[in-house]
C-alpha cells in the first residue's frame, strides 16, 4: 500500500471465496431468508473448503491470515449472503480472546480441534442490560477454590444455540467497573449453560443469534483467559481484529445491491429507454460506487494497518462505520432503483437493506464508533 | 500409474475481451486468465484415476506465456496434482497447435505418462488438436471424447467408454495411451484455502521458450499464423412485446418467428 492492486495469492483467495459465494451460498440465501433456516450444509461445506477459522494461527491448523486477507474473503462471501457471512465468519470472533489472551496449552487445546473438525464457538459479550456499556456487565464470576462459577445472561449471541463453545465475558466483582471484567472458555457441555431459542431477526437470518444462560456453571480455573481483570481489554482487542473485515462484510453488501441495480436499470425501461438512460439513476448508481469504492478502501487501509502490527482502534472504527453506513444508502438506492419491484420479496434488493442494517449494530454500534473516531480526532487538537 | 494432464490458461468466462490494436489476435492485456472447465475435469480424473491406483502420481504440463501459464499450473498445484511444468512459449507465434503439440511433446521426454489425459478441447480457442498431435509425434494411441475412463486393476489397462451420434462404445486400452476427455462428466473438485496457500510455495519446473526451440530446430516454427481476430458483432437490442394473456404473447411470438426472424416456414 498504496499499490492497490493484490498479489496473485490473494486474487486465489477471493477467487475461492466468491466460487463459494455464488455456487453454494447464493443459491439458497432467499430460502434460507424466507424460512429462517440456518443452513448447517453450508456452514460445514465452508469448513472443509478452509473459510472458517481465517484467523487461527497455522500451528493450530488454522490458515493464519492477515486482516487483509480476510476481509478479501469476508467481501466476497458477503456477496453471496450477509447472514450466512456473519455465522460463518462467528468463528473468528470467538476464537480471537483465544489467540490473543491464551496461553500456549490452552491455544493447543482450545484452537486444534476447530480446525480439525467442523465446530462452531461463540463470543459472549453482550448483556439483555446493555451492549455498548460493556464494561457495566453483570455476568458473574465467583472463585471457589480451582473453579469460578459463572451466573448471569448473554444476549444476542451468534451461532449460540448450535456451537459447542463459548468464550464468556463475566466480572468478579461488578464494583470494580471494567476492571472486574474477566473471560472464559466454557464448553456448551458444562453443567449449568443453556442457550435460548433462536430470535427471529429483521435480516440476516440464515445466522441464528440467542440468549445463553448461565446458572452455577463450574469452569476450571485453567479456563480463564488471562489474569483476572484482563478481560475488557482483551474483547476490546479481539473486536480491533474483528471489526475491519465486518467494514468488508458490508462492502459486499453494498457490491451486491449495486450489481443488482446496475444490471435491473439496463433491462427495465421506461419513457421509452433503458431507466439507465435516466440521468436521475445514472446519478444514483454514481454515488453508489463512490460508496462502495471509499468503503472498500477504508476496509483495506484499516487492514493494513492493523497487519502491520499497530492496534487500528481509529482505521478500524472508521472502515467499519463509512462502510455499513454506505451499504444502508446503497441498499436503499438499489431498491428505490427496481421500483415497486425492489419492496416485493421476489426480487433480491430489500434483503440487502435487511442485512446491511445489522452492520450498524454490531460490533460496536455506529454511535460507539463515531465516539471513538471523534475522541482520537479531538486527542490530536487538543 | 504416471499420469499427466495437459493444461492451458484461457480467458475468464466473464472477462470482456478486445482485440489487440493491430487487429491478428486477442488483447491480453488485462485479462484473468484461469483453468478451463475442460482442464478441470481432466485434473479431476487424474486425481480420481489416482485415488484408485495407490502409487500413482499425477503431473500437469502447460505450455504458454508468464505469468498466466505459472497460474494455472498452481491452480493445478492447489487441486492435489503432485508436480508441475512449465513450458515457456514465445512471445509471438505461441498459437500454432503444430508449435503447442512439438514443444509439450518435447518436454514429455522428462515427465513421466503412462496416460497421457486432455480436455476434449481448449476451452477459448476449441481446436482440440494438441492431445492427438502429441498422441502422434509420441507413437501412441489416442481417443477422444472419452468417458467414464477407469482402470482396470487385474489387468492394468484403461475401460471407458465414447460417446458418438450413432451410440455407445465401450473400450479397452493398455499403456501408454493418450486419451481427451469429454467435458465434466465429473464434478471436479474446489481447492481448499490451505492447499492454495501451500501451492505458492512449491516448485514449478520451468522449461525456457529457448532450450524448447534449440532442441525443436526448425519444428519450432509456426506454419500457420493467424491473420485476423474479430470479436462476434455485439448483439442487438431485445424485441419487448407487449401482450395481455399468455395466449396473446405465444401467438405475438409465433408470428414475429415466421414473419421477421423466419425461422418458421
Ligand atoms: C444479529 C445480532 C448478532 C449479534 N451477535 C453478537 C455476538 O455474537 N456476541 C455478542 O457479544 N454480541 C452480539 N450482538 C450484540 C451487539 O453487539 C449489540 O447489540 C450492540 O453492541 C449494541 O448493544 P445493545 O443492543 O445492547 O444496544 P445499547 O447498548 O442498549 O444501545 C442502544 C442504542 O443507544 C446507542 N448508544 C449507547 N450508548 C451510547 C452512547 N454512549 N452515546 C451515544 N449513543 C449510545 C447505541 O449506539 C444504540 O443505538 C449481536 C447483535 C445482533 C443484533
Amino acid at each position: 500500500m498504496p499499490d492497490f492492486s493484490l498479489t496473485p495469492e490473494q486474487e486465489s483467495l477471493r477467487d475461492l471465496a466468491r466460487k463459494f459465494a455464488r455456487t453454494e451460498m447464493a443459491p439458497h440465501a432467499a430460502e434460507c431468508d424466507k424460512a429462517g433456516r440456518f443452513p448447517e450444509e453450508i456452514y460445514r461445506r465452508g469448513w472443509e473448503l478452509g473459510l472458517m477459522n481465517l484467523n487461527v494461527p497455522t500451528e493450530y491448523g488454522g490458515s493464519g491470515l492477515s486482516v487483509m486477507d480476510q476481509c478479501l474473503i469476508v467481501e466476497e462471501l458477503a456477496q453471496g449472503c450477509g447472514g450466512m457471512t456473519t455465522s460463518i465468519i462467528a468463528n473468528c470472533l470467538a476464537l480471537e480472546p483465544i489467540i490473543l489472551g491464551g496461553t500456549a496449552e490452552q491455544r493447543a487445546q482450545w484452537l486444534t480441534p476447530f480446525c480439525a473438525e467442523y465446530h462452531l464457538a461463540s463470543f459472549c459479550l453482550t448483556e439483555p442490560g446493555g451492549g455498548s456499556d460493556a464494561g457495566a456487565l453483570k455476568t458473574r464470576a465467583r472463585k471457589e477454590g480451582d473453579h469460578y462459577v459463572l451466573d448471569g445472561e448473554k444476549c444476542f449471541i451468534t451461532n449460540a444455540p448450535h456451537a459447542s463453545l463459548y468464550t464468556v465475558f463475566a466480572t468478579i466483582d461488578p464494583q470494580l467497573g471494567h476492571k472486574g471484567i474477566t473471560a472464559f472458555i466454557v464448553p456448551r457441555d458444562t453443567p449449568g449453560v443453556a442457550p435460548g431459542k433462536d430470535e427471529d431477526k429483521m435480516g440476516h437470518r440464515a445466522s441464528s443469534t440467542s440468549t445463553v444462560h448461565f446458572e452455577g456453571v463450574r469452569v476450571p480455573v485453567a479456563n480463564r483467559l488471562g489474569a483476572e481483570g484482563e478481560g475488557f481489554l482483551m474483547a476490546m482487542r479481539t473486536l480491533d481484529q474483528t471489526r475491519t473485515p465486518i467494514g468488508a462484510l458490508a462492502t459486499g453488501i453494498g457490491q451486491a445491491a449495486l450489481d443488482h441495480a446496475a444490471k435491473y436499470a439496463l433491462g427495465r425501461r421506461s419513457f421509452g429507454k433503458p431507466i439507465a438512460e435516466h440521468q436521475a439513476i445514472q446519478i444514483k448508481l454514481a454515488n453508489m460506487v463512490q460508496s462502495i469504492r471509499a468503503a472498500r478502501l477504508l476496509t483495506w487501509q484499516a487492514a493494513v494497518t492493523i497487519d502491520r502490527g499497530e492496534r487500528g482502534s481509529l482505521e478500524s472504527a472508521i472502515a467499519k462505520c463509512y462502510a455499513s453506513d454506505a451499504a444502508m444508502h446503497v441498499a436503499d438506492d438499489a431498491i428505490q432503483i427496481f421500483g415497486g419491484y425492489g419492496y416485493m420479496k421476489e426480487y433480491p434488493v430489500e434483503k440487502l437493506l435487511r442485512d446491511a442494517k445489522l452492520t450498524q449494530i454490531y460490533e460496536g454500534a455506529n454511535e460507539i464508533q463515531r465516539i471513538v473516531i471523534s475522541k482520537e480526532l479531538l486527542r490530536a487538537y487538543a | 500409474m504416471e499420469i499427466a494432464v495437459l493444461i492451458k490458461p484461457v480467458p475468464e468466462a466473464e472477462t470482456r475481451l478486445r482485440a489487440r490494436t493491430d487487429g491478428t489476435q486477442l488483447d491480453a492485456e488485462g485479462v484473468k486468465f484461469v483453468l478451463a472447465g475442460y482442464d478441470e475435469s481432466a485434473i479431476e480424473q487424474a486425481l480420481l484415476l489416482r485415488e484408485a491406483t495407490p502409487g500413482s502420481k499425477v503431473r500437469a504440463l502447460a505450455f504458454g506465456p508468464a505469468p498466466r501459464t505459472e497460474e494455472v499450473l498452481r491452480a493445478a498445484l492447489a487441486l492435489g496434482v503432485d508436480e508441475v511444468t512449465w513450458v515457456e512459449s514465445p512471445a509471438e507465434g505461441a498459437d500454432d497447435p503444430g508449435v503447442v503439440a512439438r514443444a509439450l511433446a518435447f518436454a514429455l521426454a522428462r515427465v513421466p505418462h503412462e496416460l497421457l489425459l486432455g480436455g476434449k478441447q481448449a476451452g477459448d480457442d476449441e481446436e482440440g488438436l494438441v492431445t492427438a498431435a502429441i498422441a502422434e509425434s509420441l507413437g501412441i494411441a489416442d481417443f477422444g471424447s472419452v468417458v467414464n475412463l477407469r482402470v482396470d486393476s487385474a489387468s492394468g489397462s484403461l475401460t471407458f467408454q465414447r460417446a458418438t451420434e450413432e451410440g455407445v462404445e465401450s473400450w479397452t486400452a493398455p499403456l501408454p495411451c493418450a486419451i481427451a476427455l469429454q467435458q465434466a462428466w465429473n464434478d471436479p473438485r474446489t481447492a481448499k484455502l490451505p492447499n492454495i496457500l501451500k501451492s505458492r510455495k512449491m516448485p514449478i519446473a520451468k522449461i525456457p521458450w529457448a532450450e524448447v526451440s534449440a532442441a525443436l530446430g526448425e519444428a519450432a516454427r509456426p506454419r500457420s499464423v493467424a491473420e485476423r481476430f474479430e470479436l462476434p458483432p455485439a448483439r442487438t437490442g431485445a424485441k419487448m412485446i407487449e401482450y395481455k394473456s399468455p395466449e396473446e404473447a405465444a401467438e405475438t411470438i409465433v408470428r414475429l418467428l415466421r414473419e421477421e426472424a423466419k425461422v418458421f416456414p
